[in-house]
């Protein structure tokens, strides 16, 4: 996974009215014309709303937030909580969360 | 010459701007936290004000992220970032903010010039409470100091970097009264493993929070640059070396215990003014 794309992506829809506007509407489509590409596992983890995985693999997580703060995905910020939990339970667990 | 008149620190929540006018339960004790800050800051008088913080990947990111970085335009507009808060043009002090930029670099620090940028929640939203006239005539000379993206500069290194930043302003020929700002947390995680079991935020050191705020209190600077260490600032969360901010702008400063001091656990941040008598 090359990280600096599923980064870029979601620090341009912070700016970018029309990329949320796609990404609401052709998820899939406007996932494919992100630049630089996502590639294939990129993509399904992204539609399949799985920020978990994405930050297990080093998406920086604040960007990923963004994702949830403007509703895209299939995520809000309460299920995009409970993923971003569910992923980093053991580490949480080894440090009293 | 030019004169340094306090330093202030503030958070930067993009919610209470909202939540301060839409009747939320906190919105007094924001208002008034703000207010704490506020007061000094205006009986301090200041034409321009030196304001440290931290890009939160809205300027720096595609071409270029800089480890400091100083506003060198005539002014910039903002917030970028959150439409909930009212967006307003910030006239920049561009001499002088080019002339601290001269001198840090004369003395080693690899300071960049943003020439072009739009501020972020981070600024206009503290703004929006101390200042909240647009048409205040106060300038400001923007210090952006890298704290998301690691590498970052070591606490010493910006508590440095402030001191360099006092001498380039008291060697400033203009009559300018400035105060230096700092705007960060000490202690929040947004949207990574070490948030709240109930939201997406949360502040993943309450005990470094306290501590820094004791030392704050305690006026002990040097302990606290000490003990700001990276690894500590990486515990306190992804947004936790926002406290370098705080650190670089006590450095503008004399080291005593503040005039004013109140903290919101909650959000792991708090409110600061030391005027200069």
């Amino acid at each position: 996974m090359s990280v600096y794309a599923v980064n870029k992506l979601c620090r341009r829809l912070v700016h970018d009215p029309a990329l949320r506007e796609e990404l609401a509407t052709s998820p899939e489509t406007g996932l494919r014309s992100a630049q630089p590409p996502l590639d294939e596992d990129e993509i399904g983890l992204l539609l399949a709303g799985d920020v978990g995985a994405l930050s297990r693999r080093g998406a920086n997580s604040f960007l990923l937030h963004q994702l949830a703060r403007f509703g895209l995905l299939g995520l809000d910020l309460e299920s995009y909580g409970e993923r971003i939990r569910a992923e980093w339970a053991p580490e949480r667990a080894q440090r009293g969360f | 010459m030019a004169e340094i008149v306090g330093g202030f620190g503030v958070p930067h929540n993009p919610h209470f701007y909202s939540w301060a006018t839409n009747g939320h339960p906190l919105a007094a004790e924001i208002v008034e936290m703000y207010e704490g800050v506020a007061r000094p800051l205006r009986a301090a008088s200041p034409d321009t004000i030196v304001f440290f913080t931290s890009d939160h990947y809205n300027i720096f990111f595609e071409e270029s992220v800089p480890i400091f970085s100083i506003g060198v335009a005539d002014s910039a507009r903002g917030p970028s970032d959150y439409d909930t808060i009212p967006a307003r043009e910030v006239r920049i002090d561009a001499a002088l903010a080019r002339e601290v930029q001269r001198h840090v670099v004369g003395e080693d620090f690899d300071v960049g010039a943003s020439q072009e940028f739009e501020f972020d929640h981070t600024v206009i939203g503290p703004l929006s409470f101390l200042l909240p006239d647009p048409a205040n005539g106060i300038a400001l000379v923007p210090v952006f100091v890298s704290a998301f993206m690691r590498p970052i500069a070591s606490a010493s290194r910006c508590y440095a970097l402030g001191r360099a930043i006092r001498a380039a302003i008291e060697r400033h020929p203009a009559p300018v009264r400035v105060a230096a700002v700092a705007s960060g947390s000490f202690s929040l995680e947004i949207g990574g493993p070490w948030i709240a079991n109930d939201s997406h935020v949360g502040v993943p050191d309450p005990a470094w929070v306290e501590r820094v705020v004791e030392l704050l209190r305690e006026g002990d600077v040097e302990t606290l640059v000490a003990e700001a260490t990276d690894a500590q600032l990486e515990q306190a969360g992804n947004a936790g070396a926002e406290l370098l901010d705080w650190i670089a702008m006590l450095g503008v400063i004399d080291a005593c215990a503040p005039a004013y001091l109140d903290v919101q656990p909650q959000f792991g941040h708090a409110y600061a003014a030391w005027p200069v008598a």
